[in-house]
């Protein structure tokens, strides 16, 4: 593999300044590869050798690992002591990693000057797919260097024996800190730095990010409260992103609606063949299976050439699947966010974006899949499934211009992690209160925890809950010497196990019949499939045989055809960077300037949009108003993502029934949300300004939306991070099968019989905050109190309301007319706009 | 036979009153395993049967099985509820088809006077069990399975095949299985305590 850094003809402009370059064995080897630091790899290197910490944040592949590596060897090689050491130093690093599939080429990538220099170091992985031997022996002698996830981390942290193994550890680093950064993930690690911290006071951390919105948070969230002096230093490494959208040859009948773009497929063919290997993202699993498959069927000489890499994909195929990339012998993987991280793949010539970008730095991250080279260019092929995702794409041209990213935001202290957390301290030997409040408060995400929830989170690990006469007999945690401590050791291997379980819904292994595991996907998706249906996965055509113990067994179904698996995560929304974007581009096509091959392709549709409505400024608010057969239908167009516009459709459709009683139905996407089925009401500019009002959000959301559905279902992942629900694990006695509830139970029983249980109360916030984006939801209302109402009367659907109202309609018709009926009111609205333009 | 949105079924011609998987202690099992689970569902539970019997005047109490949920869960306070609970119910004949879960559970209390049999109770024209199994003997009325069904969302349900008929797991701390109704069965959901005949036509597909 080609090191994952740069090459020789860099000038950099401080490269021997006030270093002890020559002497330095390191800086040697660095040069002898041919590579020259990069000033802000000095900047690092210097600010470590300074003890301090601080987060570096540059675009993939300029060698952010060695950025820190070669200073945490420098400092060991400096002391005199280890001059002769022949001995594998003791702990010195820890290097967190949010995916697994990561942490192996690190470790190469850290390996590398180990053994070019013979140094004694000793570089390690610890996974959750590490050999149990294997673990046991490292938690007797650690190595060096250990490379882990965020939950080994956390299991490491329960064992007693580990605080007086770590004595010599004296730096941190944090991989990938965007990704763990806004997650629970994110959080546990916090927690287990903190702690590490309280242990060790010396303690330097270091973050390596992606470019984000708000790195200074993310250095404060990184290195805790009580850090002065950390240092941000940026990657000044210039990487020009070019964005290319492909076209069909007929523009004029370019498709109003539609979500997999595979009209295109035979543009995309043509440039999978020019390039030697291609990336193809796809937004969803589900698109991932359907570009897989058609590719396949379009080019069968290619079946052994393309391979399909998502995160449900069996660990070891997916692995398969990156040691062909890296060797450079596939043309394509088709993939989703899965491939979005870290290690690079220098073979990959060419990014290819099906569907909408939905966010700036995402799309960046995807175009520096490719061109690793120093002064490559990354470029990134863009599929548009329907016109207005052209829109998108010229926006988030723009926006990249304008270096306009997203935030990343911390979560706000969630009570089931710190709740899973003290356990953990309890069964790593115990804890005392005070300090372990004063501990976790080092957390950022816990630096504002009150005395209340401090306690509630007490009392659930030792009582069960606040109210102590609800929980008799109770133990987890108890008191013994003035110190907090897990007594029973079947709890503590049962704790010890759900650690890992932060991560992701609940998990169902496909496993075909007698035969190999193929990979896991949520059980919430298999639940929709009866046994005898066929379903595609990780690019095999597969028929249900049964579910039984969290496995799916299937076997290979011989026809084609069949449902494709619609996963979770289709339903990344539009950022709001994003959207401030896609609304300047309309701007400039209410203005009539129509610059770029997209907005000119683009253009016969929004004049469409025009002639039949209008094209929303940012200046108005659109509300359309169709009279059809199936009802009359209202669209309202605030752009501000999909999530946003959920909560706003409840509370709008909900606003709207308490003046006037009737059923209505809502659909979003990232444009808009629909009311359809409305009786003919005509509402005035004063009632929508009304209906449209940001006062008592949060009271009118609780009352419309059925928070319970929701809470219930954001309950899954408390229940199971506060040690609930335990998932068990194969081969588990009677016992443990017997404590198996799901979630659901979990939060009516609670519901019932202790409604105050904060557990509840977070599943609740969660479900406003992060499912319904209640401060976005604040804010849009804010601005849209201070627009002007366009309300708009048109004869029939228009470009920004089709996708809405199909929407409708597929939700209420049977799925095989659905499909029919869109195809044929696309047809009739295209008609309807071709004979104008022919008139 | 008259059903109840309380998940019991009474029987007027033998005044009996039939009841499928409590599951007693299982919220007190869960406790001892370090899991919280609050402690008013026996309670809670108890009350609804005293409503049935009140409302039904029943003479004789059929437990389908699963009346315990594992041993860790007898603890003291739940043992002395239901001992308190049968005293009050001295006049009452009860009969226990031990489940899968009361296998594992250890033995009811003796001075409890429970009738309790590992295999079926035959009282014609029906056949008590804790399962559900095809009998020559009688139709079949039993528990164990959980039944519900997903009509919006997942709601328990008594479920009435050809051979054999399954009440809704009666213990409030209890979980549920989806079926899969023929569509000669006959389906009653349960849902904030009313219950309705699910029309078939809502499993043809």
């Amino acid at each position: 593999m080609r090191p994952k850094t740069i090459h020789a003809n860099i000038r950099s402009k401080q490269a021997s300044s006030s270093h002890r370059a020559a002497k330095d064995p390191l800086q040697q080897w660095f040069k002898a590869r041919g590579w020259k630091p990069f000033p802000y790899q000095l900047e690092t290197w210097k600010a470590f050798g300074e003890n301090k910490s601080g987060l570096i944040h540059a675009p993939t592949g300029v060698g952010k690992t060695y950025s820190v590596w070669i200073p945490a060897l420098q400092r060991w090689l400096a002391q005199p002591e280890t001059l002769d050491s022949k001995a594998a130093p003791p702990i010195q690093v820890i290097w967190i990693t949010p995916l697994r599939a990561l942490a192996n080429d690190t470790v190469n990538a850290m390996l590398r000057p180990v053994r070019d220099l013979e140094l004694p170091w000793t570089v390690e992985l610890r996974t959750g797919d590490t050999a149990s031997a294997m673990r046991a022996r490292q938690r007797k002698l650690f190595p060096s260097a250990l490379v882990t996830t965020p939950e080994s981390l956390s299991l490491l942290l329960s064992y007693p024996e580990t605080r007086a193994k770590l004595q010599s550890l004296r730096t941190v680093v944090v991989d990938e800190w965007h990704e763990l950064l806004g997650s629970k993930r994110g959080v546990q690690t916090e927690l287990c730095l903190a702690h590490l911290r309280a242990w060790l006071p010396q303690l330097q951390t270091w973050g390596l990010s992606a470019t984000l919105g708000n790195l200074d948070q993310a250095l404060n969230v990184l290195v805790g409260t009580h850090h002065e002096n950390a240092v941000l230093i940026s990657a000044d490494v210039k990487k020009e992103t070019v964005v290319e959208t492909l076209l069909p040859k007929n523009v004029a009948h370019f498709p109003w609606a539609g979500h997999v773009g595979l009209k295109l497929l035979p543009e995309v063919i043509q440039k999978l063949e020019e390039a030697r290997t291609t990336l193809l993202f796809t937004n969803t699993r589900s698109q991932t299976e359907i570009w897989f498959r058609a590719l396949q069927e379009a080019r069968p000489d290619w079946s052994h050439d393309i391979a399909l890499h998502h995160g449900s994909v069996n660990r070891e195929l997916r692995e398969e699947v990156e040691i062909r990339l890296r060797a450079g012998n596939i043309r394509c993987v088709v993939c989703t966010s899965s491939l979005d991280l870290g290690v690079d793949f220098p073979p990959v010539a060419q990014v290819i974006q099906v569907g909408a970008p939905k966010g700036v730095a995402r799309m960046l991250q995807r175009a520096g899949r490719s061109g690793h080279r120093r002064g490559a260019v990354s470029r990134i092929v863009c599929v548009p499934a329907h016109a207005l995702e052209l829109v998108e794409f010229a926006a988030v041209r723009d926006a990249i211009g304008r270096h306009q990213l997203e935030n990343r935001e911390p979560l706000d202290r969630p009570l089931d992690v710190l709740a899973q957390h003290l356990v953990t301290l309890g069964v790593a030997g115990g804890f005392d209160a005070n300090e372990a409040r004063k501990e976790v408060q080092n957390a950022y995400s816990y630096r504002h925890i009150t005395d209340e929830e401090w306690q509630w989170c007490m009392d659930f690990v030792t009582r069960g809950g606040q109210a102590l006469q609800a929980y008799p007999h109770f133990k987890r945690v108890i008191k013994r010497d003035g110190l907090f401590v897990v007594e029973a050791p079947d709890l503590a291997r049962i704790h010890r196990m759900s650690i890992g379980t932060i991560t992701s819904d609940s998990s169902v292994l496909i496993r075909v019949l007698k035969g190999r595991t193929l990979g896991s996907t949520e059980e919430s998706f298999i639940a929709r499939i009866r046994p005898g249906q066929r379903f595609n996965f990780a690019g095999h055509k597969l028929e249900l045989v049964r579910v039984r113990d969290m496995v799916a067994y299937v076997r290979r179904a011989k026809k084609t055809g069949g449902a494709i698996p619609q996963w979770m995560g289709g339903k990344m929304p539009l950022s709001s960077q994003l959207a401030d974007a896609v609304r300047g581009k309309l701007l400039e096509a209410a203005n009539n300037i129509f610059r770029g091959r997209e907005m000119k392709a683009a253009r016969p549709v929004l004049e469409i949009q025009g002639r039949w409505s209008r094209i929303p400024t940012p200046r108005q608010l659109l509300i359309e108003r169709t009279a059809m057969r199936d009802g009359t239908h209202h669209f309202i167009f605030p752009f501000a993502g999909r999530l946003v516009h959920e909560g706003l459709a409840a509370l709008v459709a909900h606003r709207i029934a308490q003046t006037s009683p009737s059923t209505l139905s809502v659909t979003v996407n990232d444009y808009g949300f629909g009311l359809l089925g409305i009786a003919p009401i005509l509402f005035l500019r004063d009632e929508w300004k009304k209906i449209l009002s940001p006062d008592n959000l949060v009271k009118d959301l609780i009352e419309c939306i059925n928070s319970t559905e929701l809470a219930k279902r954001q309950f899954r992942e408390i229940a199971r991070v506060a040690g609930l629900v335990f998932q068990g694990y194969p081969g588990q006695p009677k016992t443990v099968r017997q404590l198996q509830a799901s979630s659901g139970l979990f939060y009516d029983v609670f519901a019932r019989y202790d409604p105050q249980n904060l557990l509840l109360h977070q599943a609740r916030r969660e479900v406003l905050e992060r499912q319904l984006e209640v401060k976005r939801m604040q804010k849009v209302l804010e601005q849209i109190a201070g627009l002007e109402l366009e309300l708009v009367e048109t004869e029939r659907l228009t470009p920004l309301s089709f996708p809405l109202w199909a929407a409708f309609v597929q939700a209420s018709v049977s799925t095989e007319k659905w499909i029919d009926r869109i195809v044929r009111m696309a047809e009739q609205l295209e008609a309807a706009a071709q004979k104008e333009v022919c008139a | 036979m008259e059903l109840f949105a309380e998940k019991a079924i009474f029987w007027p011609r033998k005044k009996t009153l039939l009841v499928a998987d409590p599951h007693f202690g299982k919220a007190s099992a869960f406790r001892h395993a370090g899991i919280p689970v609050p402690e008013d569902v026996t309670a809670e539970d108890l009350k609804r049967l005293d409503a049935l019997l009140a409302a039904t005047r029943a003479r004789r109490m059929i437990f389908l099985g699963d009346f315990f949920h594992a041993k860790t869960g007898k603890s003291i306070a739940t043992v002395e509820s239901l001992n308190q609970w049968i005293a009050n119910h001295r006049d009452l004949e009860f009969h226990l088809i031990r489940g899968n879960h009361d296998i594992h559970s250890g033995a009811v209390p003796e001075d409890w006077r429970f009738h309790i049999t590992d295999n079926t109770l035959c009282d014609p024209p029906f056949v008590f069990s804790h399962a559900p199994f095809f009998s020559g003997e009688g139709y079949v009325v039993a528990g164990h399975i959980h039944p519900a069904v997903r009509c919006g969302m997942r709601l328990p349900c008594f479920h009435f095949g050809a051979h054999c008929a399954v009440l809704p797991a009666f213990g409030g701390f209890t979980g549920t299985h989806v079926i899969k109704p023929e569509p000669t069965d006959r389906v009653f959901v349960l849902n904030e305590g009313e219950i309705a005949e699910l029309p078939m036509l809502t499993f043809r597909s």
